[in-house]
């Protein structure tokens, strides 16, 4: 993963810390997996489906960047990034899943990785002078959720689409598991 | 009550947030879970050998596990005494095969009624930075908001694999229930 000095790092889980670090923490860790299961396979592979459903590995990775980008860089910045500002949902509100099919891996990876990196500087930046109860910057609803809300949203939301990767992915190559294996946790 | 009592709060406090996730989480896993008979439960999708009916029943023993052993360090409910629960996580997705459907929900549903209980005790007790009953089992320290984020992140993954596999079953999709859905007279 890239870092620089103004990107900051994944927060590690505490299993006796504060309710921003638990969060955050519990965030990252949900973010290791999904990037476990989703990533590392060729193009066809990442595109196939299992069963009636339309979902797809491709599909997960490029949802899940939007969903990043939509909850922290437009809901804590306030500024929506490409290559989402310019698509028109309203022709298509699944584009991001629908264009998946034409982005390769190396693509899918890099665009979910940045919207990683964005996400934890807004939320860097939102924390030096809010909190978990400070109303986010930008909300599609009338009244602003807190940032808590929205924290716990995110958790929800990685941990059900690595639901859905977990049998997308054993049924391609078989791997399995509830998080990383040791040997890998340190990349 | 609304006709939405899932939704969690849009801006409450820490331990609003936490429950309200947790309890939209049992809302939704429930519901796609809910009136299946024992082909529907049993079910498989691709080479895994998840199953609905097992996975009602792994979240009933996750839902008691934490309860008990993990907040208060109680022995688990005297449900699973009987009929043959070893701590071991495959023998739920095994078992569940043999049990009827009626089981399989008075299974789970009496342990989410216990498990709200138990966790809205805890809570009273002295908030959600407490220390569980495991940390001393374990010898370092756990509090409770760290249990309730491992429980939400854990019912998040097996909902995400209920979806797929009820989808399989019958083209039920979606995020939540319809309003106004209920799975039972006295769930809530």
């Amino acid at each position: 993963m890239t870092t620089s000095a103004d990107v900051p790092g994944p927060v590690e889980l505490p299993v006796a810390g504060s309710e921003i670090d638990t969060l955050l923490g519990a965030l990252d860790r949900n973010r290791r997996t999904f990037a476990w299961k989703v990533f590392g396979l060729p193009a066809e592979e990442m595109r196939r489906t299992l069963g009636p459903s339309t979902v797809t590995l491709a599909g997960l990775a490029k949802h899940v960047a939007l969903v990043e980008d939509y909850y922290f860089s437009l809901g804590l910045g306030g500024v929506m990034p490409q290559p989402w500002r310019d698509v028109d949902f309203d022709a298509d509100p699944d584009w991001d899943w629908h264009s998946a099919a034409d982005d390769s891996p190396e693509e899918l990876e890099r665009l979910w990785n940045a919207a990683v990196g964005r996400s934890r500087a807004a939320t860097a930046a939102f924390l030096a002078s809010g909190s978990a109860d400070s109303p986010v910057t930008w909300s599609e609803r009338s009244e602003k959720p807190n940032l808590r809300r929205m924290l716990v949203d995110m958790v929800e939301e990685y941990a059900r689409h690595t639901g859905h990767a977990d049998l997308v992915r054993e049924s391609i190559d078989g791997l399995v598991g509830e998080g990383l294996p040791p040997e890998e946790q340190a990349s | 009550v609304t006709d939405t009592p899932w939704e969690p709060p849009l801006s409450g406090e820490e331990v609003e947030h936490l429950l309200g996730a947790l309890e939209r989480l049992r809302w939704t896993f429930r519901w796609k879970a809910d009136g299946l008979s024992s082909d529907g439960l049993a079910a498989r999708l691709g080479p895994s050998t998840l199953t609905l009916g097992g996975l009602l029943k792994h979240l009933a023993t996750q839902e008691d596990y934490a309860a008990t052993h993990k907040l208060t360090g109680s022995p688990m409910p005297s449900v699973w005494d009987d009929n043959g629960w070893d701590g071991d996580n495959d023998w739920e997705f095994t078992s569940a095969a043999d049990d009827s459907p009626e089981l399989l929900y008075a299974l789970y549903d009496g342990a989410v009624a216990r498990s709200r209980a138990a966790w809205a005790a805890f809570l009273d007790e002295g908030g959600i930075g407490r220390q569980v009953h495991v940390a001393d089992v374990v010898g370092e320290p756990v509090n409770g908001r760290r249990v309730l984020c491992d429980l939400i992140e854990e019912y998040g993954r097996h909902t995400g694999q209920a979806d797929l596999l009820r989808e399989a079953v019958d083209g039920r999709v979606g995020e939540d229930p319809e309003p106004g859905w209920r799975p039972a007279p006295g769930w809530l």
